[in-house]
């Protein structure tokens, strides 16, 4: 093609839109608008990817997960490195008992969870990206790690409402007309054109049905025999309130009668299944070392794997719903499921702006310091950093109480 | 001059090539306009203005739909301390009752009230009307705990006495942009908006706008104009009346046992031997 052009210099259609060089950069332009616009990625992506803060930070430091540890190690057959697979889909985000989705937000208070940008343990050991409303814990590994875990969310019924006034006065209603004018006999020079709406904003309606739906399905695993101790009254006052007789609370172990407990009033309680468990499967093979006359021939090991620190966070709330000046308690339980120690665990909580922190109302099972802080919202973020080290199976429970505005 | 005979093998490659340059440019523009439109986005049109008429605004609510038709909201209404509050039942207005007073109001529908007994303004009245345009989704059995609190200040009662007319747009605040004050009086939060502004939408940027209160600029027919009447109750329309809650009865706990003193004989024993 080249040959053939030189051949026709004259030819000034092959000219007639954009020079060569300039055509190349017009491509190269758009190529590069068109790689600028991203997908929807993953939450891990976007965490590596969004925040400059966390790209110091391994992506073990959010999953909990030594990813290239596991794929190394498989604990199963293939397909099976998570677990066993369970017949049973998570069931969506939260909604109020008998409400399917949209279910209206606005009439709801919410705590917990990790909203918005993910929070993260800068350089400083500050946290950043910890937003209203939120609830993380973070903690230290044996090898030098910081991960944070964000909690389950609750949510509280508590809609307040607010007026806005408007006076007028009869002197408002007064019009005054007069001549409007001279007569000119003018001929219109082009038509007059109503602009026809074409965008308007609507309330969109709550589309709920008010209907009654059992829970059809509880999703449920059994651990790898790590269980927490019970907790000791060292530094907790009162013992537990109604709403906190639940063995998760108080013991740390799922017992599926309470399934239904649970999730009233709380979220992503498929959170809490012990997906991340060790689990050794043999295709239901035992172990065994073949043993003849000469010599061994193989020798089948099981060895444990590697070092998978998960720390478990639950948040309960006194009540599914409260009126403004209203107290409501709050108890988060954190229990160490994974296989090693964790250290410097320390549980924050932004409070909304509707929840006012109750001074000196924070306890905690284990030694910890509290320390609370403004956020940006008009409330606090009420502090607790664990001193000791919680070794595996282990756990506490923190409670605060807080009032309604 | 004779121009040169035209390679028809370089008029075709130029072709595509043209072809593929100019799109290029439309694929740019097209981006470059699709990056201001968010820009370009008018201002929001609301289809209703708070100087609507009442029941205008309701009415329309219905026709987009959802849960509302014949939903009974139930909502609270509050006037100052002293003052009584009568709801109308067939164009008659019914007992004054003081306040809060609950009751369960539809959707679209205009209630007429009588507010009598206002303190200093002796034997005047004043006719507010309530139109609940939104409703809530209060867990079940929780609606009553949680009604739509209507107040009416002695304020505004003094304004719609003086020929005012007052509009109170009600609006459920988004928690995530609630105020953060804490009035331990439970006094609702408000604002004041200029004649020229719209009430309404300054309430949906706010919130979600749930009822609308109007008072003053009205007074009732004589009881002749029997079509003056229908317009002036709205057609009376049906509400449900719940029982005012009764205050909680003192618990009479730990009370320490009635001393028992020793029953005096009927005559002294010195008065017996005389």
């Amino acid at each position: 093609m080249r040959s053939l052009e030189k051949s026709f210099p004259s030819d000034k259609s092959a000219q007639a839109v954009l020079p060569e060089p300039w055509r190349v950069v017009l491509i190269a332009l758009c190529t590069l608008v068109l790689c600028s616009c991203r997908a929807p990625a993953d939450g891990r992506h976007a965490i590596r990817q969004g925040q400059a803060y966390n790209e110091t930070l391994p992506a073990e430091a959010y999953t909990g997960m030594q990813t290239t540890a596991l794929a190394a190690a498989p604990m199963g057959p293939p397909g099976m490195e998570q677990g066993v697979p369970l017949p049973y889909e998570p069931r969506g985000p939260w909604s109020p008992p008998g409400i399917r989705q949209p279910w209206p937000e606005d009439e709801y208070l919410r705590d917990g969870g990790d909203e918005g940008r993910p929070a993260g343990v800068g350089d400083q050991w500050e946290v950043l990206g910890l937003e209203m409303e939120d609830t993380v814990a973070h903690y230290d590994t044996l090898d030098g790690r910081t991960v944070v875990e964000p909690s389950n969310k609750v949510f509280i019924y508590s809609p307040r409402f607010g007026a806005v006034r408007q006076v007028v006065g009869l002197v408002a209603n007064e019009e005054r007309r007069r001549v409007g004018g001279v007569h000119a006999p003018l001929k219109l020079d082009s038509p007059t054109t109503l602009q026809v709406v074409t965008d308007a904003k609507q309330n969109i309606q709550a589309g709920n049905e008010i209907s009654d739906r059992p829970a059809v399905a509880m999703r449920s695993k059994q651990g790898d025999g790590i269980m927490s101790s019970a907790i000791g009254p060292r530094a907790f006052q009162d013992a537990f309130k109604p709403f906190e007789n639940l063995a998760v609370i108080r013991q740390g172990l799922f017992e599926a009668t309470e399934m239904p407990f649970l999730a009233r009033g709380s979220d992503a309680a498929i959170a809490w299944s012990h997906t991340q468990a060790v689990q050794v499967i043999l295709d239901r093979q035992n172990a065994m070392a073949e043993v003849k006359y000469d010599k061994s021939m193989s020798v089948y090991t099981v060895g444990f794997p590697p070092g998978k620190p998960k720390l478990r966070v639950i948040k309960v709330a006194s009540t599914p719903f409260a009126k403004p000046g209203e107290e409501v308690d709050f108890t988060i339980r954190f229990d160490n499921i994974g296989n090693q120690p964790v250290g410097n665990v320390t549980i924050i909580d932004s409070l909304s702006t509707r929840l006012e922190y109750i001074a000196d109302s924070a306890q905690c099972s284990r030694n910890a310091d509290f320390s609370t802080q403004p956020n940006e919202g008009d409330s606090v973020s009420v502090r607790c950093e664990v001193i000791d080290p919680i070794e595996s199976g282990q756990g506490g429970i923190l409670r605060f109480r807080c009032r309604v505005r | 001059m004779v121009r040169p005979i035209r390679c028809l093998a370089t008029r075709a490659l130029c072709r595509e090539q043209r072809i593929a340059g100019m799109m290029a440019v439309l694929v740019y523009g097209w981006l470059g306009m699709a990056a201001s439109l968010p820009a370009q986005q008018p201002n929001v049109h609301y289809l209703h203005h708070g100087i609507m008429p009442p029941g205008a605004i309701g009415s329309r609510q219905l026709q987009r739909g959802g849960p509302l038709p014949g939903f009974y909201q139930p909502v609270e209404i509050k006037a100052p301390p002293g003052a009584l509050v009568s709801l109308a039942v067939a164009n008659q207005f019914g007992e004054s009752l003081p306040t809060p007073q609950k009751a369960g109001f539809l959707i679209g529908a205009v209630y007429r009230l009588r507010v009598t007994n206002i303190r200093m303004a002796a034997g005047m009245e004043v006719f507010p009307t309530i139109e609940v345009i939104d409703r809530l989704y209060a867990p079940r059995g929780q609606e009553l705990r949680f009604p739509i609190s209507i107040e009416i200040t002695e304020a505004d009662l003094k304004l719609a006495l003086e020929g005012k007319f007052v509009t109170r747009v009600i609006y459920l605040e988004d928690p995530r942009n609630a105020s953060p004050v804490h009035d331990p009086s439970q006094a609702q939060n408000w604002f004041e908006t200029s004649p020229g502004q719209d009430p309404l939408a300054v309430a949906d940027g706010l919130g979600r706008p749930v009822a609308i209160l109007r008072l003053g600029a009205r007074l009732p027919p004589s009881q002749d104009e029997v079509r003056g009447l229908d317009m002036f109750f709205y057609g009376s329309p049906p509400f449900v009346a719940y029982r005012p809650e009764r205050p909680a009865t003192p618990q009479v706990r730990n009370l320490p046992p009635p001393e028992m003193s020793p029953a005096p004989a009927s005559k002294p024993v010195e008065e017996q031997g005389r």
